[in-house]
């Protein structure tokens, strides 16, 4: 046990030391979003009481229009993309037929094309189709792009289900749908949840999309909402309040991540990813 | 013969075909919205790139002229030219903190800390990119920012300035946001090829009596090389389109000094309706990214895959 400690001492001060660094913004934002403005310049680096927990209440009052926004766009993408990914994936990874190779492939290039190139196509696609200022804006690109990486992650994990299964499934008479929903789906339960929080991971945290096809302030997502919220406070030198909202715009992906870290970890460090 | 051989096989495909409809079925939805949102755009954009187009009506053909006036164009050079920088910075960056941060967690004795570090360094992942952005263009702000409000304390106030205004270091304070960048996907990536390193071949490796520096270059390093290709790749491409950051930390300025080639895509489009030409600077930087990726592949030496 001391040998133990005396080899990981030196690494202890240097993480710890990353540690404080990293978390430092993070820790000055949380007290001084229950400051007042004078709290805030005559004590800016320390605690300081009373805390202003009106701070928050101030901030909830504009931004929790935007967190409701995102989080029905962000669930009902990530509910969109296990759908359809999960049911491409098991076709792709179980079933021979024609065209078979080909099509994956078409899907697996699309992780090459950027994001850069079709802003301005898309942008005027949805602008014709009259999505502007819709949930649908958001939701329906977000499925269509998130699907691409999550059936490639689906594929390979259905493939290496053991094909005894469905060979015993359709020997009973299963269907195509019966065996997708009572073997493929429960097995595959710890991956999807991955897939679900990579997607709502980074639908949460986009921000040009929503900027250019959302115009309207009330339809605003929190990415949208947190700018101009920031510049508004910061022009009224409002400074608590601001980081309040900082700090609320936080909590809910923070909460999430508390209750799925197991499979947030795994989906990041599986063997998976590399070249 | 041969035609009535090659007739049949014909039939044989579209019978298969027909027999299999079910899976065509059950991959349709994925398709109708690829072809939607995903391959039209893409194909719009390489397309209307050889047009003068503002996005409605007008719209001329000018073959390459876009991407002749690419290279008339002064912005051009000078938005590369930061995205050069920005991307070379980002590289040395992911390449050092975050491999540093992974392996010293991974030689942690004691594996309950090596998660809790683990755990700590994924926290700051889950929020948002905009609120660390907004915290830092506070760190930065001229008279009540963090930064210049520490040099003050510190009797450095000589030194504070409105960083993200300075015409010469805009650029390096964008590029410091994060500092000191050890809590991303980067770590979590090294730290799995690290963990995938089989555990004889370091005790091999420890009983040999190697240093820590040789088992680091001589084993470790090669070991992880199919992580280090990853995030070679994925810190290429996020720099080349990325302009998030530059929009909302300085929007390009002071002046151009912070142009970089996605945020000006995004004002020919959005702001000045050259969608011609926005859809050029696209098509250009999709052929970079397409080209770097291909060269990474190919060129950087591949992992080496340990056999027991």
């Amino acid at each position: 046990m001391n040998k133990e400690l005396k080899h990981d001492f030196p690494i202890h001060i240097f993480l710890i030391i990353l540690g404080i660094l990293t978390f430092y913004p993070f820790v000055f934002t949380i007290i001084t979003s229950f400051k007042d403005n004078f709290q805030f310049i005559h004590n800016f680096w320390g605690i300081t009481w009373p805390l202003h927990l009106s701070n928050y209440t101030d901030a909830w009052s504009r931004i929790s229009r935007y967190i409701l926004n995102s989080a029905i766009v962000t669930t009902s993408s990530a509910f969109g993309v296990l759908a359809i990914a999960s049911i491409s994936a098991f076709v792709f990874a179980r079933f021979n037929f024609p065209g078979r190779e080909f099509l994956f492939l078409c899907i697996l290039s699309l992780l090459m094309i950027p994001g850069i190139l079709t802003l301005v196509p898309a942008f005027l696609l949805v602008k014709r189709l009259g999505l502007l200022n819709t949930y649908w804006v958001l939701i329906l690109p977000y499925i269509s792009g998130g699907q691409v990486f999550a059936i490639f992650i689906l594929r390979s994990f259905i493939a290496s289900l053991p094909e005894e299964l469905f060979e015993a499934a359709r020997v009973d008479g299963a269907t195509t749908f019966q065996s997708f929903f009572s073997i493929a789906v429960p097995l595959s339960k710890p991956i999807l949840v991955t897939v679900a929080i990579m997607n709502v991971l980074s639908t949460w945290n986009d921000y040009v999309w929503p900027l250019v096809t959302i115009p309207d302030g009330r339809m605003w997502t929190i990415t949208v909402g947190i700018v101009s919220f920031s510049s508004q406070y910061g022009g009224l030198e409002m400074w608590g309040p601001m980081f309040a909202g900082y700090v609320i715009a936080s909590i809910p992906l923070i909460v999430l991540f508390f209750f799925t870290m197991r499979y947030f970890i795994a989906g990041l460090t599986s063997g998976a990813l590399k070249v | 013969m041969n035609s009535m051989k090659g007739n049949n096989k014909e039939k044989g495909i579209f019978r298969e075909i027909l027999n299999r409809r079910e899976c065509y079925l059950l991959i349709l939805p994925t398709f109708l919205l690829l072809l939607t949102f995903n391959y039209y755009p893409a194909f719009s954009a390489i397309y209307h790139s050889f047009f003068e187009w503002d996005g409605a009506n007008f719209i001329r053909f000018i073959g390459f002229g876009n991407f002749i006036n690419l290279f008339k164009d002064p912005t051009i050079p000078l938005s590369f030219l930061n995205t050069l920088r920005l991307t070379i910075a980002s590289l040395l960056i992911n390449l050092t903190f975050p491999l540093l941060a992974a392996s010293l967690i991974f030689h942690l004795k004691n594996l309950r800390y090596a998660y809790f570090y683990r755990v700590l360094f994924v926290i700051p992942m889950v929020v948002p990119a905009m609120v660390i952005f907004m915290i830092w263009r506070f760190i930065y702000s001229p008279t009540t920012g963090l930064l210049n409000q520490l040099l003050r304390t510190i009797g450095l106030g000589h030194l504070a300035r409105p960083w993200l205004g300075d015409f010469d270091l805009a650029l390096y304070a964008v590029i410091f946001v994060g500092f000191p960048w050890v809590a991303g996907t980067s770590t979590l990536i090294y730290l799995a090829g690290f963990q995938n390193i089989p555990i004889e071949l370091l005790d091999a490796v420890a009983i040999d009596g190697a240093s820590t520096w040789t088992r680091f270059w001589r084993i470790e390093l090669p070991l992880i090389m199919g992580q280090i290709k990853l995030i070679v790749i994925l810190t290429l491409i996020g720099s080349i389109q990325g302009f998030v950051n530059i929009m909302v930390m300085t929007n390009g300025g002071p002046g151009e000094a912070t142009m970089v080639p996605g945020l000006y895509l995004y004002r020919n489009a959005m702001y000045y309706n050259k969608m011609g030409y926005a859809c050029a600077i696209g098509t250009f930087l999709f052929l970079i990214i397409i080209t770097l990726t291909y060269l990474n592949l190919r060129y950087l030496k591949s992992g080496v895959e340990y056999q027991a």
